[in-house]
């Protein structure tokens, strides 16, 4: 899963980056409105966080200009602007979720994911698939009921197959979401992390449609 | 100190009463004053034919030829204030009845004489020996021994009847002429002052939030007033939006570190008393901001704002940041039910409410709104566990510090019931049907 985060200040927005990565969530941050809107309008995230005092766009106005584009990626400003004048305003922009500072980044993190959750179409906390299930709360996987250890990138693909369990993902929209922006992406390095994915799960759980991508499945269809 | 009175109607109506009365007392005066020269004139007539025949009777040695004296009939009745005298060097005779002349001597010249010399007799005025006023026409007389003095004399009461006759009605006409004049006045003040009276409505239009603006469409002398008032509302609205903004930078300034140093201090092993402490500068900053963002003590104009799209708008905000919770909203509010307080205020009233309400209950939460006289109700009840009466009774103690409080109703209540107080409204705790808390707000209504 990839998040952006949009926000002005260097050490929030670092500690806030840093907090997320040890959540397994992929990370990108802008520094202003514009690159922030930009990348929010071309990349594909699974959420973002944002701030609103931006410099060169205001962060409603970021917000209003991806919906108004179409892009319904889930967003979760993280702003001073505590009046609730302003949470109207940011609501009625598109915002999904709204938190002031200061925040506990537990709160971030549990929002996020939620959002992220809610996006894809589960009201509950556990999306469960076979022998898998993921809790979309505290995003940890169990296997027949014991807990499963996953690195980073595993966790970041089998999050999003997860959450479209039973559909098959794109190829290019999983390695969209499973790499930050800088990162250099070899063109086999997805087929790796799913081999090894299928050694931890059983490789019937995850169907390779050929020419197109992935997908988690309970069972042989 | 001034007699003018302090009412602008007493002011023009006193100015108009003076100068009308003025111009009625010129008036009468003046019409007094020919209307006496004309009655004057019949009697003078009369003596001024005797004093002619007289003139003749005196013979150019100065004595009067008695046998020439050919009195006019009214100098015949005796008693009645008719009367002459002739006096010269060689003596004086009388007829009629004897009078005493107050003036004698010829005048500077009478008025209205179509000759100018001395053949033209000057008035004056005397007493007979019974008291009665007369009006008298003299002439001097010319002659070989000198000047002889002619004088004939009427009852003065001859013309003055008269007179007195006309002025009555003339005097009670004016009197009733300046009556209408001032009622006309009253009327026309009125009928003038009321652009004024308007003007006045519309403000208090504006202070009451029904309107933005006074009407500039006003009389010329009023107009330019229109748009002092008009550029007063707008600098405050001015004044007051900068100071949001003013506040909002500020919030921003102090919150960004502060976030920045309660994610350190939570990266570093997060020591609880710290992030207390962050909590409760948070806290602090909070409720200083929220107070400097009320529109109330700043004069702000009162907006008429309604209530429904406000209201739906924060169950959109409560959807999406409680979204973890399934919480069923009921909303009765008509939908035009306008509240007289600035949409900030009432977001900021609201906002505290609902998320109060959301975070207590159970399943559901209901918003009802009813006009009760000059003000609207706005009920939210949840379905929580609610508070003791005890509790309700010291959630909305005046005065209380916000941060010393404890009772997991966060800072909402006291805010809430502060703006609300600011907005001429106020703040209520009760129970709701099902045991949950029924909060409810009261805010002047702005009518249509």
């Amino acid at each position: 899963m990839r998040i952006l985060i949009v926000e002005d200040d260097v050490v929030l927005a670092d500690g806030i980056a840093r907090a997320l990565r040890a959540e397994n969530f992929a990370v990108d941050v802008a520094a202003n409105g514009e690159d922030g809107g930009h990348l929010g309008a071309t990349e594909r995230y699974d959420a973002a966080v944002l701030d609103l005092g931006l410099p060169k766009k205001d962060g409603v106005t970021v917000i209003r200009e991806w919906r108004a584009a179409g892009q319904d990626l889930p967003v979760l400003v993280l702003t001073a602007r505590e009046a609730w004048s302003d949470k109207v305003a940011g609501f009625k922009a598109g915002a999904d979720d709204y938190l002031t500072k200061p925040f506990r980044i537990e709160e971030v993190v549990m929002r996020l994911r939620a959002l992220v959750r809610r996006a894809a179409g589960h009201a509950g906390a556990i999306v469960t698939c076979g022998r898998l299930a993921y809790d979309a709360q505290l995003g940890t996987f169990e296997l027949d009921g014991l807990p499963l250890k996953l690195t980073a990138l595993e966790w970041r693909v089998l999050s999003v197959l997860m959450l479209r369990r039973e559909i098959v993902v794109d190829r290019a929209d999983l390695i969209e979401r499973v790499y930050e922006g800088d990162a250099e992406v070899d063109s086999n390095s997805v087929e790796v992390i799913i081999g090894r994915l299928r050694k931890k799960i059983g490789a019937a759980m995850i169907e390779t449609v050929r020419g197109r991508g992935y997908r988690v499945t309970a069972g042989a269809a | 100190m001034t007699l003018l009175p302090r009412s602008l109607s007493g002011r023009l109506l006193a100015l108009s009463a003076l100068t009308t009365a003025a111009a009625l007392a010129f008036a009468a005066f003046g019409i007094g004053h020919v209307l006496e020269r004309f009655v004057i004139r019949g009697l003078d007539q009369q003596l001024d034919a005797e004093v002619a025949m007289l003139a003749q009777a005196v013979r150019g040695d100065g004595l009067l030829d008695r046998a020439r004296v050919v009195d006019l009939p009214v100098f015949a009745r005796a008693g009645q204030g008719w009367g002459w005298r002739v006096e010269g060097p060689h003596g004086r005779w009388t007829g009629g009845d004897a009078m005493a002349i107050a003036r004698d001597g010829p005048g500077p010249g009478p008025r209205g004489c179509p000759a100018p010399d001395d053949r033209c007799p000057t008035p004056g005025e005397g007493r007979t020996v019974t008291g009665e006023r007369v009006h008298t026409r003299m002439l001097l007389v010319p002659t070989a021994a000198g000047a002889t003095m002619v004088i004939a004399g009427g009852p003065r009461r001859l013309a003055v009847a008269p007179l007195r006759e006309a002025m009555v009605p003339l005097l009670g006409s004016l009197a009733v002429l300046g009556v209408g004049l001032a009622l006309a006045t009253m009327v026309q003040l009125r009928y003038g002052l009321r652009p004024l009276r308007a003007l006045q409505a519309s403000l208090a239009e504006v202070r009451g939030g029904r309107a933005r603006h006074v009407p500039v469409d006003q009389p010329r002398e009023l107009a330019p007033l229109a748009a002092e008032l008009n550029a007063l509302v707008d600098r405050n609205e001015a004044q007051l939006a900068q100071a949001r903004r003013h506040v909002a930078n500020l919030a921003h300034g102090l919150k960004t570190p502060l976030a920045a140093l309660g994610l350190k201090l939570a990266e570093s092993g997060g020591d609880p008393a710290l992030l207390a402490m962050v909590t409760d500068i948070d806290g602090r900053i909070r409720h200083h901001l929220g107070r400097a963002r009320a529109a109330a003590p700043g004069g702000g104009a009162r907006m008429r704002t309604m209530l429904a799209p406000a209201v739906d708008a924060l169950l959109a905000v409560m959807r999406g940041i409680h979204a973890d919770r399934a919480i069923l909203s009921i909303s009765r509010i008509a939908p035009d039910l306008a509240v007289a307080a600035d949409p900030q205020d009432l977001d900021e009233m609201l906002g505290n409410l609902l998320d109060n309400a959301w975070r207590h209950a159970r399943t559901s939460v209901r918003i009802e709104a009813t006009a009760v006289g000059q003000d609207i109700r706005l009920a939210i009840e949840d379905d929580g566990p609610g508070l003791s009466a005890q509790a309700r009774g010291e959630a909305l103690v005046p005065g209380r510090r916000l941060d010393e409080r404890g009772d997991g109703h966060g800072f909402g209540l006291p805010i809430a019931q502060e703006l609300a107080e600011l907005n001429g409204g106020g703040l209520a705790l009760g129970e709701a049907g099902g045991g949950g808390l029924c909060v409810t707000l009261t805010l002047p209504a702005a009518s249509s």
